[in-house]
């Protein structure tokens, strides 16, 4: 089958990974296999990170998937295709979130103790 | 992995675990219930607001409507806290639409954070803006996004994401970005040593370049120089090599932005990137086991050969180009098929000769029976591409009889393709009648209005088709199943052409009634009121069925559709006047043959497309319609760049009459110079005209120097061939970066300037570069080379001056004696071959009449000096040949008669070219002269 598929003034590019479609829309003139070759970079992104990913770890960790993608992508035109920059990237916010957390657990315990 | 919110997974978990849709939407209704509560009773902290959005955020992704939790959102983008600023801005990417009121709240926090020294927090900022990308963000927001490209200090990180979201701030809003005024500046960014700022850089600049192309015209150079430093040079890390294909995105970017531009004159670019090009055809001909691999493989290969096409489609490229692309049809992968058959139509689009792929005819009509709806779409295309004179039976007559079984979606565009077709490739009219009659009969509701117009128009305006044509109708009417818009054109046809046959045995006009009123009761109201014109018009012509025809109107006197009742009232009065009344016939004349037009059929395909999208490189149709399309795509910009003109032409004589009286001034904006990018802007100082002065009558020296860099030259020339070793030299303790020099020719035709090699864009600190420019001169030329250099150091900088490059460097002294020189001289004889000129000289120090310098100045513009042939010995007469490669030899003499008591100094120019006469004289009085 063609993963390209003609749609009025676009084309849709698709792949499948198991269950899961993943579909982005490209104007008429673009490349469709460098297209192609963008989902697979983000298929590779999000299976490192989450580790052998599935739709589960999507579903749940939606705001992931989307941070991601935007490491990846941003203004339908490839930011970023190196697997090892992107999740340089998402490690350094994950890193600023958790420090984040330990501070507000801190912060609770030490409001508990005086409250 | 960051630590997730405990309640929303709990939440995400039942709805997941809800068995059917009812229990899923009484989860979510009550939990919606429950966060309004929350929300209307306040005082909740962080990271309840960041639960509670993301929770709505999760019911807004399932595909309910949610109406709660902007403010929230909003708020949580003010959050010093990432964790809640990131799950704000995804809500308000999300939930809220581009022109939503709750973004005008946002625009401020999204100028903090981007302000804010910050990186992650700068990202965030970037991202939203690039994912809402509302006017009025674009409009607030896109000079701090520049700001953030350019800056020194921003992480390369940053660079990337602040060059995309400023492409969808350019696509959203062009007019907010000064594209001209930042094109160096931007271009420069294309020598980043980090090909992912490098990649998004180059995106940016494919979309401004299609705009303001010669605003951004170095592009190509770098475009060129960056593709053959990865393709030759193996120049790249490697994490940016993609299943072992060097940085295929940023190929495909650079290989698509070179074909927005006409193809390269630098004989230098050229060479370089038909190697480049080469290579990347002959590397990708083994295709490996990895899908990934041969993807992005394809994809570079793909570019590359549209690339080729584009530039020279006769080139032995092209040749290897189309052997690849008809392996490729007969593919066993779909999507190769499917580029494959792409790409020939691009061939067939611009290739002077379809020949190549003629040989193919076979294969690409079989794929119209592909499995692949995709792949027969393709097909379709470039049929209808590459089919001319010769093949237009063959190809029409496939393309109809697949008509028949093809997809519904694909039919309305065949019948289109296939008229435009029939019409433009006809070889005989019986065949156009005939084949256009079978669509119309074959493909019925997908016959679009347009279609049936035009054959009214062609039968009309050609008057040996109207018979057959009238046939033809009839005998289609005569079917049992003839399709409505056949009952249209078969009832105007008739209606018109009808009594030409009515005749012959079989086409009586009661006949030709019948078989035309026994459609009528299955047509729609529009068609009936056709048939009524067409009835009038019977009435006139055959009076044998006027009484069948009066019933009708009769009948149709009563109707309740308005337009057929007022058509029916109005011709029964006309049937009914007196046979002796003209009214009927003069109502009934045979109609005149339309105004020439052009076919509403070819511009019913080719919509318009939107401003600032990537603007296809071709269209598919033939060669003609590409270069129509070319043309129509010039004529647009170029009124669009003139505007400015435009209004002052248009203001009348008054206003004209004041413009000369101030044609002295210079009226026009320096920053329109720069708008336009054709010429640059010269970089002004006394010490540039002295340097410059000085080296119009000397081999070598400097050009140009500041306080960071020295600019000097040595110079060769001979006939009409030269070379000009250019020295830039780097004074500051830091490299110069992005090193970018170009030359500017204005007149192409009569002067051309290269440079040898792509030079390197970095110049060390305190080190000397050279280049070699290699010029030549083809004809007589004025217009001066200019040089551009810009580099960065710290900012951006950027230098114009002349090249002392003038006509004179391609003369040759010639030694003449006396009497030769003087029957030279008679010969060529007064104005206009002759220039003439005074003006006032400076003296030496002694207040002699300087001769040494005098003669160094006619001798270093390549006359050769004639010494005894002057009585007087002030004065200097020389005589010099110019050579052109075009022109062929010019041949010049001069005389310059000094003048110690009056300082001034008569010089005259002879040449048999008045052009060179006027230039020659300019030259060496702009020499000599003191001011």
């Amino acid at each position: 089958m063609c993963n390209f598929l003609e749609y009025k003034d676009t084309k849709v590019v698709y792949r499948r990974y198991a269950s899961l479609f993943f579909v982005c829309g490209i104007g008429s003139g673009d490349n469709e296999l460098i297209a192609l070759e963008i989902i697979h970079r983000y298929v590779e992104v999000l299976d490192k990170y989450f580790g052998n990913v599935c739709e589960l770890d999507l579903i749940f960790n939606f705001q992931k998937a989307y941070s991601i993608l935007d490491e990846l992508i941003i203004a339908g035109e490839m930011q970023e295709s190196s697997k090892k920059s992107v999740l340089r990237v998402v490690t350094q916010a994950d890193g600023v979130e958790e420090q984040e957390n330990s501070d507000d657990l801190i912060g609770r315990l030490g409001g508990g103790r005086s409250g | 992995m960051a630590a997730n919110m405990r309640g929303l997974t709990q939440f995400i978990a039942d709805i997941r675990g809800a068995r059917v849709r009812e229990l899923e939407e009484k989860r979510i209704n009550k939990e919606m219930a429950n966060i309004r509560k929350k929300f209307k009773d306040g005082n909740l902290d962080g990271y309840q607001k960041k639960k509670y959005v993301a929770k709505i955020i999760f019911t807004y992704i399932l595909g309910y409507k949610v109406d709660i939790g902007h403010l929230e959102a909003v708020n949580l983008i003010s959050s010093s806290k990432y964790s809640e600023k990131q799950i704000g801005y995804l809500a308000v990417t999300l939930l809220m639409h581009e022109n939503s009121d709750f973004l005008r709240l946002v625009v401020n926090s999204i100028r903090k954070d981007l302000d804010e020294n910050n990186e992650v927090h700068n990202c965030l900022a970037l991202h939203a803006i690039a994912n809402v990308g509302s006017s009025e963000m674009a409009e607030a927001l896109a000079e701090d996004v520049h700001r953030l490209l350019i800056s020194p200090t921003s992480m390369t990180f940053v660079k990337k994401k602040a060059a995309l979201t400023l492409l969808r701030i350019y696509r959203k809003r062009p007019e907010v970005i000064p594209a001209a005024e930042w094109a160096l500046r931007l271009v420069s960014l294309m020598d980043d040593q980090d090909l992912g700022v490098v990649l998004c850089v180059t995106s940016l600049i494919m979309a401004l370049a299609q705009d303001h192309p010669d605003a951004y015209a170095v592009c190509y150079t770098k475009a060129v120089d960056r593709l053959h430093r990865i393709v030759i040079e193996h120049e790249y890390s490697g994490i940016y090599t993609y299943y072992k294909v060097p940085a295929p995105w940023l190929q495909v970017k650079l290989l698509r932005l070179l074909q927005y531009y006409p193809p390269t004159e630098d004989t230098t670019l050229k060479n370089v990137l038909n190697e480049t090009l080469q290579i990347i055809m002959t590397s990708s001909a083994e295709p490996s086991r990895n899908v990934q691999h041969n993807n992005a493989q394809n994809a570079v290969l793909f570019e590359a050969i549209s690339l080729a096409i584009h530039l020279d489609t006769r080139s032995p490229l092209v040749d290897t180009a189309a052997v690849l692309l008809a392996r490729f049809i007969s593919s066993k992968e779909t999507n190769v098929r499917y580029l494959g058959l792409d790409t020939m139509a691009h061939l067939a689009a611009r290739s002077d000769t379809l020949e190549p792929l003629k040989k193919h005819q076979g294969t690409i009509i079989l794929s119209l029976r592909d499995k692949d709806i995709s792949v027969r779409r393709r097909a379709l295309d470039l049929l209808y591409s590459m089919c001319d004179i010769d093949n237009s039976e063959l190809i029409v007559g496939e393309l109809l009889r697949y008509l028949k079984v093809a997809d519904y979606v694909l039919r309305e565009e065949m019948v289109l393709k296939i008229a435009i077709l029939t019409e433009k490739y006809a070889c005989s009219y019986k065949w156009y009648v005939d084949t256009i009659l079978q669509l119309i009969s074959a493909a019925g509701d997908h016959v679009g209005e347009e279609v049936w117009y035009r054959v009214v128009q062609i039968v009309t305006n050609t008057e040996d088709l109207q018979e057959y044509a009238a046939r033809v109708v009839f005998e289609y009417l005569k079917t049992p199943s003839a399709h409505e818009s056949l009952v249209k054109v078969g009832g105007y046809i008739l209606g018109e052409y009808g009594h030409l046959i009515a005749n012959e045995p079989g086409y009586s006009p009661l006949e030709q009634f019948q078989a035309l009123h026994s459609k009528s009761q299955f047509c729609v109201a529009p068609t009936r009121s056709l048939l009524l014109s067409t009835y009038i018009k019977w009435v006139n012509v055959f009076p044998e069925i006027k009484s069948q025809l009066i019933n009708i109107f009769e009948r149709y006197r009563h109707v309740l559709d308005a337009e057929l009742q007022q058509r029916a009232c109005e011709y029964y009065a006309l049937a009914c006047l007196p046979d002796d009344n003209e009214m009927l016939q003069n109502v009934c004349e045979e109609m005149p043959p339309f105004p020439p037009r052009v076919s509403g059929l070819t511009s019913r395909l080719n919509r318009k497309m939107a401003d600032t999208e990537d603007k296809r490189t071709w269209i598919h149709g033939g060669r003609e319609m590409n270069l129509e399309q070319q043309m129509t795509t010039l004529m647009r910009s170029k009124q669009a760049e003139v505007p400015v003109n435009e209004s002052t032409t248009a203001s009348g004589a008054a206003d004209s009459t004041m413009f000369n009286a101030l044609a002295g001034l210079n009226l026009t904006m320096p920053s329109e110079a720069g708008e336009s990018g054709a010429i640059p802007r010269l970089t002004v100082g006394p010490s540039i005209d002295k340097w410059y002065k000085k080296l119009t009558y000397s081999a070598e020296g400097v050009l140009y120097e500041d306080v960071q860099i020295q600019i000097g030259i040595k110079s060769r020339f001979q006939g009409y061939l030269g070379q000009l070793a250019i020295y830039f030299g780097n004074k500051v303790s830091a490299p110069l970066t992005s090193f970018t020099s170009t030359v500017y020719v204005s007149d192409s035709e009569a002067i051309s300037a290269t440079f040898a090699k792509i030079p390197a864009n970095i110049l060390a600190s305190r080190t000397q570069s050279q280049q070699l420019l290699q010029v030549e001169c083809k004809k007589v030329f004025t217009a001066i080379p200019i040089l551009t250099v810009s580099f960065l150091a710290g900012a951006h900088q950027s230098i114009s001056i002349r090249l002392p490059i003038t006509v004179t460097k391609f003369f040759e002294g010639v030694k003449f004696g006396q009497a030769d020189f003087f029957e030279r001289w008679k010969l060529i004889g007064g104005s206009p071959r002759e220039s003439q000129v005074v003006f006032p000289i400076a003296l030496d120090a002694a207040g002699h009449i300087d001769l040494p310098h005098n003669r160094r100045i006619v001798s270093g513009n390549h006359f050769e000096i004639l010494d005894g042939i002057d009585p007087n010995p002030n004065n200097i007469v020389g005589a010099a040949v110019l050579h052109t490669s075009v022109d062929g030899k010019v041949g010049c003499l001069l005389r310059l008669e000094p003048n110690r008591e009056a300082k001034l100094c008569r010089l005259t120019v002879r040449s048999t070219s008045e052009e060179v006469a006027a230039e020659v004289q300019r030259l060496m009085e702009a020499a000599l002269r003191t001011e």
